[in-house]
């Protein structure tokens, strides 16, 4: 079914922007922070009021994304983006945080969606593709927190727009990983900790169950489709990322929220997704990547002990998707 | 017959040429059609569970005012082709950005006027497919208000609909199909019953809403709109925006006259919800739900609605298009509605 297909592909933004190589190339540190430096993830599926593909996506991003735009709802959709991070940072400045690291979570118009002299001028803004470790990228142990918003559920879930990267199914340990937990497990390889995550109901309550109860969840909007939603006042919204920031700024500094934990070695598990053309499986398959191996038609594993050998092999894997 | 009289005659033959500018226009045909429900693809949620999703944000006490904000009816519309439509889907005309704001605009005046008689919380669930659902910028709404935006979503018009909510408005409605408003039509019928009763696309959710105990207190739009609804549903507040000439010309009043119109409009009918005035309205049970689809859609729309669950050929009907569908429950009629939106407006 050409449509199945379709959405499928579409719903996967940062795919289409994983064509390029990722050069042989190490970037230094960012800057070291002065003082309590806060992560920020922006994604845009998730954020208030947004419930249509039409709103995230620039129509810049491949072929196949052409007609999914409408250039006056993404443009606005880009401002309210940006307008929820400045709320997240300051409600974090207020509790104390000097240093803000914003890394664009989201793949419309290539990982560019922030309207950067719109954004608060504390922040370093991490934007453009390709990048390494997509959604974690410039993550290190200088970071003090660790926070994700707007953030979308995983595929198979009733939530607006859910999908996770490549794949219909991802589990680590056997245990089922959205976009959130893959980059927690991450992140952990630096002792960080996510402490706050926005995201529709769907997606706070799956990521409970993955990461437990512990971070600071905001419920942005509450599913009733894939592409509708009970919303809120942006401005609600905003106010609630502000407060719930400087909240988890203040316990992230008393070291409330442990890093996300699983047991090593990682055994992961993925399935491509069943929507995706043979010449996709293909493509994986010819993946020279010690230790991957093929269990069935579109599933592989891979055991590691390093959750960044993870992450570079879902780079390999998105490129080879859409290239 | 006087000249309304002949107009209408006349305008009952104009849906065929006008059915290019209908908001829910089908596609052209492409057999053999994929009739999925929405579900398959987008993961609908039942309608009783997004009922349940919205009572639980609302508050105990106080007084929901729940808006359907529809756009055909708003101050100055008078052209569904362009002004109704963005240019991604098919319009051409800038002031549909305007009339965006207008919409927003209207709703405010509306919510304005119903915190000022005592209304707490407010529900606006927009009720325009011209962008698929999603008019209101949700930043020009009033921030008190809880938006539900986005297609495809349970019982389109009463997404979430419940009964802690207290009284509904629909704000830019326009007239039922076959008669001489602006852009009127009613969801993909030609000719909509339950009992007996004429309902328009207004009187579908006052009869939904009704069946658990919510009026249908307020609603805007043009003259045939106002008039017909009157007299369907009785006693409630309405707003006149403008006078139907023909189905796309009108003698429009000033927005700003209209907003002003409104906002008193909502401070009364919430009194006179909370007065008794304004009653729900109360069809018997079982419902007998009888309509046509439109006769300008081709074929396969009336063959995917006949395969509905519970939906009956209307006895001794020729035309093929007619059906009847028989409940206890007013809100099966409204996800019955969804699923043969969704046949139409299907992307």
């Amino acid at each position: 079914m050409p449509r199945l297909a379709m959405i499928a592909v579409l719903l996967c933004a940062p795919c289409a922007v994983l064509r390029a190589q990722t050069p042989a190339y190490t970037p230094p540190h960012l800057p070291p922070p002065h003082g309590f430096r806060v992560f920020i993830v922006p994604d845009m599926e998730g954020m208030g009021s947004a419930v249509d593909i039409h709103e995230v996506i620039a129509g810049n991003e491949g072929e196949q994304y052409k007609t999914l735009t409408s250039p006056d709802y993404w443009d606005h959709f880009r401002s309210l983006l940006t307008r929820e991070v400045n709320a997240t940072i300051a409600g974090a400045r207020l509790a104390g945080a000097r240093s803000f690291v914003v890394n664009e979570g989201h793949g419309g118009n290539l990982f560019a969606n922030i309207l950067p002299w719109e954004l608060d001028t504390g922040a370093i803004l991490v934007r453009g593709f390709p990048k390494p470790l997509i959604m974690v990228t410039g993550i290190d142990s200088t970071v003090g927190t660790l926070m994700f918003t707007g953030a979308h559920a995983g595929p198979g879930h009733p939530g607006i727009l859910a999908h996770n990267f490549a794949f219909d199914t991802f589990t680590v340990n056997g245990k089922s990983l959205n976009e959130v937990g893959i980059n927690a497990l991450i992140a952990s390889e630096y002792g960080v900790a996510v402490s706050l995550v926005s995201g529709d109901d769907a997606e706070i309550a799956e990521t409970r169950e993955i990461l437990g109860a512990g971070f600071i969840g905001i419920v942005t909007k509450y599913a009733v489709g894939r592409m509708a939603a009970i919303t809120f006042s942006p401005t609600l919204i905003r106010r609630m990322l502000r407060d719930s920031a400087g909240v988890a700024v203040r316990r992230a500094m008393r070291g409330d929220f442990t890093p996300f934990h699983l047991e090593k070695p990682y055994h992961v598990a993925f399935a491509l997704r069943r929507s995706y053309p043979a010449t996709v499986v293909a493509g994986v398959d010819s993946l020279s990547w010690s230790g991957l191996e093929k269990t069935a038609e579109r599933s592989y594993r891979l055991t590691t002990d390093d959750a960044r050998q993870m992450g570079y092999l879902l780079d390999a894997i998105e490129r080879v998707v859409l290239h | 017959m006087n000249a309304r009289g002949l107009g209408c005659a006349a305008l009952g033959v104009l849906p065929a040429l006008l059915g290019a500018q209908q908001p829910m226009q089908a596609q052209p045909p492409q057999p053999p059609r994929d009739t999925t429900p929405p579900a398959a693809y987008y993961g609908v949620t039942e309608y009783q569970q997004a009922r349940t999703k919205l009572a639980a944000l609302m508050q105990r006490n106080g007084f929901t005012v729940y808006i359907v904000a529809d756009m055909e009816g708003l101050a100055g519309v008078v052209r569904n082709a362009t002004e109704m439509r963005p240019e991604a889907r098919g319009g051409h005309d800038p002031t549909h950005e305007a009339f965006r704001k207008e919409l927003a605009d209207e709703v405010n005046a509306a919510i304005a006027g119903a915190r000022a008689a005592g209304a707490t919380q407010f529900v606006v669930n927009e009720g325009h497919g011209g962008t698929l659902f999603r008019n209101i910028h949700p930043e020009d709404l009033d921030p008190d208000a809880i938006l539900i935006r986005g297609y495809p979503k349970p019982n389109v018009m009463e997404t979430g609909l419940n009964p802690q909510v207290d009284a509904m408005f629909i704000i830019g409605a326009h007239a039922n199909a076959r008669t001489p408003g602006i852009i009127s039509h009613s969801y993909a019928f030609d000719s909509f019953t339950v009992n007996g009763h004429v309902l328009n696309e207004a009187g579908i959710a006052a009869f939904i809403g009704g069946a658990m105990g919510v009026p249908m207190a307020l609603a805007a739009g043009d003259n045939v709109l106002t008039a017909e609804t009157r007299e369907m549903l009785g006693d409630l507040e309405t707003v006149t925006t403008k006078i139907a000439e023909s189905r796309s010309a009108a003698a429009v009043f000033p927005p700003r006259v209209v907003q002003r119109q409104i906002r008193v409009a909502a401070a009364r009918a919430v009194r006179g919800v909370r007065l008794g005035r304004i009653k729900p309205l109360r069809l018997e049970r079982p419902y007998h739900v009888a309509f046509c689809t439109r006769p300008t859609f081709q074929a396969w729309v009336p063959e995917a609605t006949g395969n509905l669950e519970g939906v009956a050929r209307m006895a001794g009907d020729s035309t093929g298009r007619c059906f009847t569908y028989q409940t206890d429950s007013a809100e099966a009629v409204g996800n019955l509605l969804n699923e043969i939106e969704w046949i139409v407006l299907k992307p």
